[in-house]
């Protein structure tokens, strides 16, 4: 009964998008109706499935060849544990919250057939990267996932824009699955198997098995956590995905898919935590730069979105950090439990965002906005919970998961990362709330902005749906879960008022160094942009303001090293093809040929004399030569 | 003197080379056309000497096939000229090269 | 209808029907040409349904002698590897056959050319006799040059069909003169493929010999499958070819030299083949990578698919130098996908140049919004090119990788950045021109496929391409017992008479049949065609 309700949570959405993609693309209303049921039904089976404390490993064989080393067996597997059963909840929760405020969002679009389709697909993949039980698995879904971003990115393709940033973020994602692949093959080619399960149980029984490729290994597979949780040097492509719909914007680039590089690296965690690995060390640096650079950033950001975007990046690169420094610990549990409260709140500001864009008829310019609080209400208050909950401010959510990083950070002893850490807060506080004040305080910067009126209840319900667990998240054990996971002991749950200030009698350094910098985020954000009408800060810093806004260059760099390489060698390629190879080598040999066949042909003269002296001087020479003899 | 076979023979390549040099050398075709009969002719003279002394008749028999074949080819060989004369006007083998590649 | 002649006469009788029927009844041609490509298409599925998993034995076997003193029969049966080629190659005849509704010139001529390349391609698939193997080969082949020089597209066709036609002629000569000096060299008077594995397993071939035997098969078929740096025939071909010609050569008649290579080469000359493995592994990064890149640079969208059919058959080249079990499955996978996707893209570009006017990349745009139906096939083909999973290219190309990595890595990791990283660059740029961004005025009268019947054979090859590339073990289990058999042959060393007698192992299958005349070995277990 269980397998055939994990199986049906994985199947409902992909037979959603086959029939919505068959039979009902014209018809919104039903498209929406096949997907939003979907998606709910796969909610109330992973309901069921936490409920019952399922696990197991229902699979069906995929691919069977050949035996032992050297064989390949690829099932079609669903790992249920902990891990993958909070995840299923996160995913169908946020996914069902979003498919339903799409529906609104979307009203006045003609696609919304192929929009849901695509959104079922990006269930289905999600779902199933979740419910992986080998690698190989794990890898198509990770592709089907990359597809159906640049689908859902592409969703608006008359757009030159939107059609771009879904190519760039479909290249960028590939790039990371070639190291992902790579990584792969170099698993199965030392330990002859993709299985999770026996991974973990061949590396439990002897951990040197992967020998001197084991580093390498562990940095190839967070290749590809590098390009879906767009960690540097492959971030590119998250905040131009941000030309696609709010929604997806929401549900792909901030709650689920850029997550499932963290889901992944916490689930092949003990491949990544072999002794004598420098892999995690290297993954813990990443994610620290990635974090930091994103919140500088997104200083300087104008466009919602955008911020959001950057905003997002930082936080993967804390959670990325958080795996990192769990090497000693061996229990990644952090990492997970700030993915979680994340996607509570951060679709929560994806979808406020999108009702503020849909207010004021699609303007996304900060500095346009002005005043909303008075006339956006439940947007303006769970905008401000949200954005209090991300800047880590107690006792909502995002504080406990914020602090246990942090906490995790300190114990392991990098203290480098720890500072880098808190600087990161004290900037998200600041930019966040640079935000917040300038978008919804203050006179109304705009006609639009004056004339902005709240948005319906398919869309504000959902927000308000969303702001429970940003609130309560922290109060939830949520750690307690992830932790039976990695075999950590579960701590008994205290009283309401332990779980409070668990993380001050826990880790004070921490948490004091964590509130101190929100605080300090805060009051920049208050000195300089309480009342203002324009940006200070590039009166203030010129140069630096520019390079943040232009986001350093990356982009511009990328595609110089691009053009050298690639475009020369296709340049390079082409020459060869068209001069070389068919110029020399096939004209060459048509060329040599022909001039064979004009020297014979002098010989032709047409003149019956010459041919009759040809003959006999033949024919004497042949006698000559046979009589001599 | 007495005359013997080597007398026929050389005669005989004499008759064969002064064929030859007109075939090859002479630009009208019915001259040209002479030269050949001259050149088969020689062939038989050589033919009637061998069978007269190896006493073979064998060589006087071959004379009348190639006396036969020389008679047919001249019929055909003559009609086809008159008929190139008619189109082209003209009994010049140099006129006559358009089949030079 | 199960029956492997059935098959391959449908398409050459209806030809033959064809030559017959005076020219103005314009409607029978092309009716005759669906029904028996359809016919054929029942037949495939049939025998593909039918098929025993897990048997390496040949089934539906049929033989009849034909030159005894030459050991030349019709022998015509499938294993493993072929079942998957002959239905493939039966979808993509039908679909050809679907797609000429454009050709409105001689379509007397036109069909009965066509379905003379159906008939021939079917029959070098299911050949188990080297005679009538490159017979049928060659049967497919001629009528390609007269249908490009006839109803091809483009101002360079002229150029494009002599040069197809004899550079493919040049390589089918140098197969030819290969498979012949085989023949000899093997001594044992017979054309049969069966009774040449298992007595050249006995007593093999002086590897010195092969050494040299093998290069001459290797290029010759090489040549047919455009191998690095012999393939700049394929893209200017494929461009110039109607639409029809360009699937089934680019999607089933290319594969033959492939399936040559592992059927005819890798077995019967062990020895050639490992030392010249390394050679064609090689050798085909300069399929993958190299055509890969030219691909990026073209501006007309036919040269574009024609040079990335090329990167892809690089993939197939590579299984077969890896020479283990998971790369030879992977080629096998890899042949019978690239046929689909090959076939579905050069479908879908002749519908655009048939609506537009032009494939040339610089002139289109926005296209999507008017082709709903093909622009989303179109995605979905090129999506499948880069090696989508979901899609029957994905296990193929992984299996070739994870076959190549022990005894090619550097090979393996250059073929990984090619299929995942090169493929996507121009396909997606391609999907980036063609289809995204504003819709130019001129394109505003551009028109989706109307109907079900025109969308069929789109739908078909891509329901092809899904069905295998979620169910890989449809084509797996099937292929997986004849390649260990020709891996277990490849990896022997050279043994001498006595000890390879004693190896010869059975089919498990392997069953007593009944005495033909003329017939082979009385070990296969075969299914009588009742």
């Amino acid at each position: 009964m269980i397998d055939l309700f994990a199986w049906l949570i994985l199947g409902l959405p992909l037979l959603a998008a086959a029939a919505i993609t068959l039979f009902t693309l014209p018809d919104a209303a039903k498209s929406a109706r096949l997907s939003i049921g979907a998606v709910l039904l796969a909610f109330l089976g992973s309901l069921i499935l936490w409920a019952r404390d399922a696990t197991g490993e229902p699979a069906v064989t995929w691919l069977a060849l050949g035996t032992g080393t050297g064989g390949l067996q690829i099932e079609l597997g669903l790992k249920l544990d902990p891990l993958s059963r909070l995840m299923l909840l996160v995913v169908t929760g946020v996914g069902s919250a979003i498919h339903i405020y799409s529906w609104g969002y979307l009203h006045a679009d003609r696609n919304r057939g192929r929009y849901f389709a695509g959104l079922s697909l990006f269930t289905f993949a999600m779902l199933g990267i979740v419910l992986a039980n080998n690698f190989l698995m794990l890898f198509i879904f990770w592709e089907l996932v990359g597809v159906s971003s640049y689908l859902l990115i592409g969703f608006w393709f008359a757009r030159p824009a939107a059609a771009e940033a879904a190519k760039k973020a479909f290249l960028t994602n590939r790039l990371g699955d070639f190291g992902f692949l790579l990584g792969i093959i170099l698993v199965w080619a030392a330990l002859g198997t993709l299985s999770f399960t026996e991974l973990e149980a061949r590396l439990a029984d002897d951990p040197a098995a992967l020998g001197a490729a084991a580093s390498v290994a562990g940095l190839l597979i967070f290749c590809g956590a590098m390009g879906k949780s767009a960690q540097f040097p492959l971030h590119v492509w998250l905040p131009d995905a941000m030309e696609g719909p709010t929604p997806v914007s929401a549900l792909i680039h901030a709650a689920t898919m850029v997550a499932a590089g963290v889901y992944m690296l916490c689930r092949v965690f003990f491949v990544l935590a072999v002794p004598g690995s420098v892999a995690l060390e290297l993954i813990a640096w990443i994610g620290g730069v990635t974090a930091l650079l994103a919140a500088l950033l997104a200083v300087q950001q104008n466009d919602i979105k955008r911020i959001l975007a950057y905003s997002t990046l930082s936080q993967l690169g804390y959670m990325v950090l958080a795996v990192g420094v769990s090497g000693a610990s061996r229990d990644p549990s952090v990492a997970m439990y700030h993915l979680t409260t994340h996607a509570g709140f951060k679709a929560l500001l994806f979808l406020g965002a999108g009702s503020v864009i849909h207010a004021l008829h699609h303007e996304q310019d900060i500095w346009k906005m002005g005043g909303l609080s008075r006339r956006l209400p439940i947007t303006f208050w769970t905008f401000l919970l949200a954005t209090l909950a991300l800047c880590g401010v107690p006792p909502l959510s995002g504080f406990y998961s914020k602090d246990a990083i942090l906490a995790r950070t300190l114990e392991s002893g990098h203290h480098g990362l720890f500072a880098l850490a808190t600087l990161v807060a004290a900037l998200t506080t600041f930019y966040m709330f640079r935000l917040v004040f300038v978008a919804f305080t203050g006179p109304a910067k705009s006609q639009a902005a004056d004339h902005a009126r709240e948005s319906p209840p398919v869309m504000t319900l959902p927000l308000l749906a969303l702001a429970v667990p940003s609130v309560l998240a922290g109060f939830w054990g949520i750690h307690r879960v992830y932790g039976a996971q990695y075999g950590a002991e579960p701590a008994a749950a205290g009283s309401w008022a332990q779980q409070l200030v668990e993380p001050f009698a826990h880790a004070p350094l921490a948490a004091g160094a964590g509130l101190a910098a929100a605080l300090m985020g805060w009051l920049g954000a208050w000195a300089w942009y309480r009342a203002a009408l324009q940006d200070p800060l590039p009166a203030r810093f010129a140069t630096v303001a520019r390079w943040l806004r232009d986001r350093l260059y990356f982009d511009e760099l990328y595609e110089r090293l691009i053009g050298w390489t690639q475009e020369s060698l296709a340049r390079l390629a082409d020459g060869v093809d068209r001069w070389v190879i068919m110029g020399v080598a096939v004209k060459g040999t048509h060329g040599t040929f022909e001039l064979l066949g004009r020297l014979l042909r002098l010989a032709q003269t047409g003149n019956l004399q010459t041919y009759a002296f040809v003959l006999v001087a033949g024919v004497a020479l042949l006698l000559f030569l046979v009589m001599a003899r | 003197m007495s005359v013997g076979l080597t007398h026929y023979l050389v005669v005989s390549l004499l008759l064969f080379c002064l064929g030859l040099f007109g075939v090859l050398v002479r630009r009208n075709l019915l001259v040209m056309f002479m030269s050949l009969e001259l050149m088969l002719n020689a062939a038989n003279l050589a033919l009637v000497a061998f069978a007269r002394y190896h006493h073979n008749l064998s060589g006087q028999i071959m004379v009348f096939f190639i006396i036969t074949v020389a008679a047919a080819e001249v019929a055909v060989g003559l009609a086809l000229i008159v008929a190139l004369y008619r189109q082209r006007r003209t009994a010049h083998v140099e006129d006559l090269a358009s089949l030079r590649l | 209808m199960q029956s492997l002649s059935f098959i391959i006469l449908c398409p050459l009788l209806a030809a033959g029907l064809i030559a017959l029927v005076p020219r103005n009844y314009q409607v029978v041609f092309r009716s005759l040409a669906l029904l028996s490509t359809l016919l054929s298409l029942l037949g495939a599925i049939r025998i593909f349904a039918g098929f025993d998993t897990g048997s390496a034995a040949l089934q539906f076997e049929e033989q009849v002698a034909w030159v005894d003193s030459l050991g030349i029969s019709y022998h015509v049966a499938v294993d493993g590897i072929n079942v998957g080629l002959i239905l493939m190659g039966a979808v993509v005849a039908f679909a050809a056959v679907c797609v000429s509704r454009e050709i409105t010139a001689r379509q007397k001529e036109y069909y009965l050319l066509l379905l003379l390349m159906a008939g021939g391609i079917l029959g070098a698939f299911a050949s188990y006799d080297l005679f009538f193997f490159y017979f049928f080969h060659e049967l497919a082949l001629v009528p390609t040059f007269i249908l490009i020089g006839v109803w091809g597209r483009g101002e360079q066709r002229n150029y494009a069909t002599f040069k197809i036609t004899l550079y493919l002629s040049l390589g089918a000569l140098v197969a030819l003169v290969g498979l012949i000096a085989l023949y000899l060299e093997a001594g044992h008077q017979t054309f049969n493929l069966w009774s040449l594995a298992r007595q050249l397993e006995a007593d093999p071939i002086d590897p010195a010999r092969q050494r040299y035997l093998f290069p001459l098969l290797l290029f010759g078929f090489g040549i047919l499958v455009s191998l690095w740096p012999f393939h700049t025939w394929a893209p200017l071909g494929y461009a110039a070819a109607p639409t029809a010609v360009a699937m089934l050569h680019a999607g089933v008649l290319k594969k033959f030299g492939l399936y040559g290579l592992i059927r005819v080469a890798v077995p019967l000359l062990p020895a050639g083949v490992q030392s010249w493995a390394e050679v064609l592994a090689w050798l085909c990064l300069g399929n993958i990578l190299y055509c890969s890149l030219v691909a990026m640079r073209q501006k007309d969208l036919n040269l574009l698919l024609g040079n990335s059919s090329v990167a892809h058959v690089g993939f197939a080249f590579l299984g077969i130098a890896s020479l283990t079990l998971l790369g030879l499955t992977g080629a096998v996978v890899v042949m019978v996908a690239h046929g689909f996707l090959a076939a579905l893209t050069f479908a879908l570009s002749g519908y655009v140049r048939q609506q537009t006017g032009t494939v040339n990349l610089d002139h289109m745009g926005g296209l999507l919004e008017r082709l709903p139906f093909i622009g989303g096939v179109l995605v979905m083909a090129f999506l499948a090119g880069c090696g989508l999973p979901g899609f029957a290219n994905f296990p193929g190309e992984a299996l070739v990788l994870f076959g190549a990595w022990q005894g090619y890595p550097g090979v393996a990791i250059l073929a990984a950045w090619g299929a995942l990283i090169l493929a996507a660059v121009y396909m997606l740029r391609a999907v980036r021109v063609l289809l995204h961004g504003p819709l130019p005025e001129r394109w505003g009268k551009v028109a989706d496929a109307p109907h079900l019947w025109h969308k069929l054979p789109y739908g078909l090859l891509l329901a092809a391409l899904l069905l295998f590339g979620c169910w890989p073990r449809l084509l797996t289990d099937k292929i997986q017992p004849c390649v260990a058999d020709i891996v277990r042959r490849a990896e022997a060393p050279p043994a001498n008479s006595a000890a390879g007698l004693a190896r010869i192992a059975l089919p498990p299958a392997a069953a007593p049949a009944l005495a033909r005349p003329g017939a082979t070995d009385g070990l296969t277990a075969s299914r009588h065609p009742r």
